[in-house]
């Protein structure tokens, strides 16, 4: 049984037997989406930030904020461009040469399954989406549902005028339908996957596994955002440089922000050996924990990871080479050792921190698992020459403290715009 | 005259098991706990590492909830012997359900001893002075020495201390359970005005020996039956089977009510301790040890009726560390030293075990 949320631009649950209605509608309407000017698009969308941030029932809510910075003008633009390189391809035919023009066309129904570790997380999907004129029809988690909701409705309610003409969120909102649906009825999975023009999925490996086994449409692409890892990078120099403390600072909001579920979330910091022992940079990095807003410092954490959480403290307190750093509470954790490995996540703020002798020792240490790196490394070059390795074995990404959960494209090494749409071509006779 | 720990500890397992109010008793583990908490860190150089990275001693301890809890999951990954080597006369190994990985527990003669003591003192408060005829519902395969320790050999040789007789109730057919009906017919014409009392785990019960006897339409009718059961409610949950009705039902069976039908937890870690339900459905705890539900994210003890993690502690062993155990199974205090079934001490009632969480994201793993 499939409960929808979202059809034809109304909220509001029914309930259906298979998605022929809801891809019916999504499909009519899509239309409208595919026939606004992508500069048009941009600006609904950077309206909608704006009315975000201002709005006091949605502007605290998690991910908001953010979301709110991520769909500014300039942002959006940019977005566009590193995807399609000319954002013209999106509305009309563009001349290559004299014979020969391209244009970038919607794939049509986008399914999306969208995963629950970020609240904000299936808005952005639909954001790519919208941003390629596809319709969608998002899987969204039950416990994000009534935040993307609120989101859609305020885009809904979001218009503007434009050489004469008043474009509408509404007409956009029109080609979404939000969806749930027991993720272990395979026939229901079956019929979305075989909905789908292009599939993009979200998930840790199992989820993953289990939708891309399910068949599709001959023509569909299916975008993975698999499971992933992150860490940090710290060499002597930087240690000791007065950009160290900062970074240690955003390092912690890094570890805070998601409560550390995301793929971006850094599980571990290596430290390169330097004048500063492994457990006084623990303690610099205790001070900024507890500077931490509540909010932040205590969010909600599942008891099984409580209990990893508490088992990890246990394992280090009784090992004799490891040691810990913590509030008496378990809002947060700090693991130290000398071990050069990289450590399964225990979530919830719990970070190992490791002391190493040299950063170019965890190069053994990527996988193509490995999606973000905080690198601090002091001399310009020498961190040019890690990220070329890193990237080379498997690193998606190498940002800045701070900066790891910025949304950027390309993503997980993936242009998800450019693979949203169909790259179609018209040659001239003259 | 001073009492040493070690008469302390006598003295507690020589008492009915629930005589002791619970201010009276605090202070008795107190000191043992201190003492062997002293043997614990010289014979171990992890709980050592533990105490001193805590900036811990012993005898700075001043109330049993400062104790340092000790996950279950540590007697998998770390030697927690608290005594010279050359005292341990087993390793007690018990099987993972979920990990795989082995729980060793080490036992020297002493804690094992101790651990006899205190189950006959549990077990007193529910079958009374006498021995009786022990009914498993379980195959006799289950009770292989050879096997290693599981929820379901637990209860059985834990169990059996009482026994004058053993009869096993199911045996092994293919690889499935069975009724065992030679042995059932000869209790049917021989025992039936006994006195026994009954073991199984609780999803065995229901799922293979209540539909075949049912089935068969055998009733036993003993002149005394007390039955108990352990473990797997959540399988009978799934299905739909409330604690009441599963009691009834099994009750029927046996020709008793559903009084006698008792649920109880326990686990190898702290084998000799049993938390038996009371005819009013609460789990209590004994002299020789005490349980602290803890708030899962302060890790303050909760007050009543606030649901946390079940923390066992215990005084029977001088050979592992089981002066303080935290599990991963929740429950709840209801009161202490006044429920109105007369024993006292802290009671409690079992909530659910922590489930393991399912990664629902993509921040889970490094490994290609």
């Amino acid at each position: 049984m499939i409960r929808c949320h979202l059809l034809n631009g109304e909220f509001g649950d029914r309930e259906f037997n298979d998605f022929t209605t809801i891809a019916d509608v999504i499909d009519h309407n899509r239309r409208y989406l595919q026939e606004m000017p992508l500069d048009v698009i941009i600006e609904l969308l950077a309206r909608l930030g704006k009315k975000l941030i201002q709005n006091p029932d949605l502007n605290s809510l998690p991910g908001v904020g953010y979301l709110s910075i991520w769909l500014r003008r300039k942002n959006l633009e940019q977005i566009c461009r590193i995807n399609y390189g000319d954002c013209r391809y999106l509305d009309t035919f563009v001349p290559v040469n004299n014979h020969f023009e391209m244009s970038a066309q919607p794939r049509g129904i986008v399914c999306q399954w969208v995963a629950a570790n970020i609240p904000t997380l299936a808005f952005f999907s639909l954001a790519q989406a919208i941003l390629s004129k596809n319709g969608s029809i998002a899987k969204v988690p039950e416990e994000n549902r009534a935040l993307i909701t609120a989101i859609l409705k305020e885009l809904s309610d979001t218009a503007i005028s434009c050489n004469g003409t008043t474009y509408r969120g509404e007409d956009i909102v029109g080609a979404i339908s939000l969806v749930s649906f027991e993720g272990r009825d395979t026939e229901v999975s079956r019929m979305f996957s075989l909905t789908a023009d292009c599939r993009v999925v979200y998930g840790g490996s199992a989820a993953i596994r289990s939708i891309l086994a399910l068949p599709q449409k001959e023509h569909c692409e299916t975008i993975v955002f698999g499971p992933k890892y992150s860490f940090g990078v710290f060499d002597r120099e930087y240690i000791e440089s007065e950009r160290f403390e900062k970074a240690l600072e955003d390092s912690v909001k890094d570890i805070v922000i998601f409560n550390q579920m995301a793929c971006s979330s850094p599980q571990v910091l290596f430290f390169e050996k330097s004048r500063y022992s492994l457990e006084e940079i623990g303690l610099k990095m205790k001070g900024y924990f507890e500077h931490l807003p509540p909010a932040l410092r205590h969010q909600d954490t599942d008891p099984a990871i409580l209990a990893s959480i508490i088992n990890a403290r246990s394992r280090y307190l009784l090992s004799d080479h490891q040691n810990i750093i913590t509030p008496a509470d378990l809002s947060w954790t700090i693991l130290m050792d000398s071990n050069l490995r990289l450590e399964d996540p225990i979530h919830g703020k719990c970070i190992f921190i490791k002391e190493i002798g040299s950063t170019d020792e965890v190069f053994d240490l990527i996988t193509r698992k490995i999606q973000a790196i905080t690198l601090c490394i002091h001399d310009e070059e020498r961190r040019r020459a890690f990220a070329r390795e890193a990237t080379y074995r498997g690193v998606d990404r190498i940002v800045i403290p701070g900066a790891i959960h910025d949304y950027d494209q390309p993503w997980d090494g993936i242009l998800p715009l450019n693979r949203l749409v169909r790259w179609v071509i018209l040659k001239n006779e003259s | 005259m001073m009492l040493t720990p070690t008469d302390g500890l006598n003295d507690l397992l020589q008492q009915p098991a629930y005589a002791l109010p619970d201010d009276e008793k605090k202070q008795v583990l107190l000191l043992i706990i201190r003492d062997q908490l002293e043997g614990a860190i010289k014979n171990n150089h992890h709980l050592a590492s533990l105490f001193s990275k805590l900036h811990l001693s012993p005898e700075g301890i001043g109330r049993l909830e400062d104790v340092p809890p000790l996950p279950v999951q540590m007697f998998k990954y770390f030697d927690l012997r608290t005594c010279p080597e050359d005292q341990i006369a087993k390793v007690l190994r018990s099987s993972g359900t979920t990990t795989g990985i082995t729980s060793r527990v080490p036992l020297s003669k002493n804690t094992t001893m101790n651990q006899v003591k205190a189950l006959k003192a549990i077990l007193k408060e529910y079958l009374g002075e006498k021995r009786r005829i022990f009914l498993v519902i379980d195959h006799e395969g289950i009770n292989d020495p050879i096997l290693e320790f599981s929820a379901r050999t637990a209860g059985v040789r834990g169990l059996s201390i009482y026994a004058k007789k053993v009869f096993y109730l199911m045996r092994e057919e293919d690889g499935k359970l069975v009724l065992n009906l030679p042995v059932i017919e000869e209790l049917l014409s021989r025992y039936q005005d006994e006195a026994v009392y009954v073991f199984g785990f609780t999803y065995i019960i229901w799922s293979t020996f209540y539909n075949q006897i049912k089935e068969k339409g055998i009733r036993f009718n003993f002149r005394d039956v007390k039955i108990f059961h352990s473990g797997g409610w959540k399988k009978l949950k799934t299905g739909q089977v409330s604690k009441e009705y599963f009691s009834d039902e099994i009750a029927r069976i046996f020709g008793t009510t559903r009084e006698n039908v008792l649920d109880f937890y326990g686990m190898a870690e702290q084998t000799g301790i049993i938390f038996v339900d009371c005819e009013y459905g609460h789990k209590h705890v004994p002299n020789f040890a005490q349980v602290i539900i803890r708030d899962p994210y302060t890790l303050e003890p909760c007050g009543n009726n606030e649901v946390g993690m079940i923390e066992v502690m215990s005084v029977l062993s001088d050979s592992y560390y089981c002066q303080a155990v935290l599990t991963e199974d929740m429950g709840y205090r209801v009161g202490v030293d006044d429920c109105p079934c007369g024993r006292k001490g802290v009671y409690f009632r079992f909530q659910s075990r922590i489930e393991k969480v399912e990664v629902r994201g993509c921040g889970d793993t490094f490994r290609e």
